[in-house]
């Protein structure tokens, strides 16, 4: 029996981390891809950036620290983290405040991220 | 080649961002209050369409919004039969909301 190639996932977040449970949700997802040795890659896009800044603590509101949840990834061998470029202009975000594994992508980049995933995801 | 669905109106970051990432080889439906976005002679169903991609709207949502004298030519109303076609057409699938 032929091995089939492994289908390759895209997972975008679009959720501030804290308001629902969509950028849990989405990590959940990522990591259960990962640990069962399935390619995976993330993009941040519009307020999903928001769950890039490192300041968070989420001990007041009993949630998971979504930052830190973000920065166990590489573990699982997901290092890059895709950034939608246009998000982090309005946020006033700059790359440097940004994780080691953080990627800018302009809008037709993120187009062309797309077409090399055999799955999306939106969280 | 995606299929997108959009089930939130104009003033929303789903839209925003399916905007931006929808492509002349996707096709978008509209559904629930993403009807909406698609009102004849708005900005935003101008934006959908300058998108490049096929542009279809769920018959029932449309009705019910009262809209279906407002759809635009270039967007195509299907009932959930063709729903399901879109799904079997389109390799891969987006929601956007």
């Amino acid at each position: 029996m032929a091995s089939a190639r492994k289908k390759r996932q895209l997972i975008i977040v679009r959720h501030s981390p804290y308001g629902n449970s969509l950028a849990r949700a989405a990590l959940d997802a990522a990591l259960a891809a990962a640990a069962f040795d399935q390619p995976v890659e993330l993009l941040f896009m519009g307020n999903g950036v928001l769950q890039l800044l490192s300041a968070q603590d989420s001990s007041a509101i009993e949630s998971r620290n979504i930052f830190k949840l973000i920065g166990s990834l590489p573990l699982y061998g997901i290092e890059t983290l895709h950034v939608d470029a246009d998000a982090m202009v309005r946020y006033a975000i700059e790359l440097s405040e940004l994780p080691v594994g953080a990627k800018p992508l302009d809008s037709s980049a993120m187009r062309q991220l797309i077409t090399e995933h055999d799955h999306v995801l939106g969280f | 080649m995606i299929l997108h669905t959009l089930n939130t109106g104009t003033d929303t970051a789903a839209f925003r961002d399916c905007l931006n990432l929808a492509t002349a080889n996707d096709a978008i439906l509209l559904m629930g209050d993403g009807v909406y976005t698609a009102l004849d002679g708005t900005t935003a169903s101008a934006s959908l369409q300058a998108t490049g991609a096929e542009i279809f709207i769920l018959a029932s949502d449309a009705r019910a919004a009262g809209i279906l004298s407002r759809v635009p030519t270039f967007a195509c109303l299907v009932d959930f039969e063709g729903f399901v076609s879109l799904t079997v057409r389109f390799d891969r699938q987006l929601a956007w909301y």
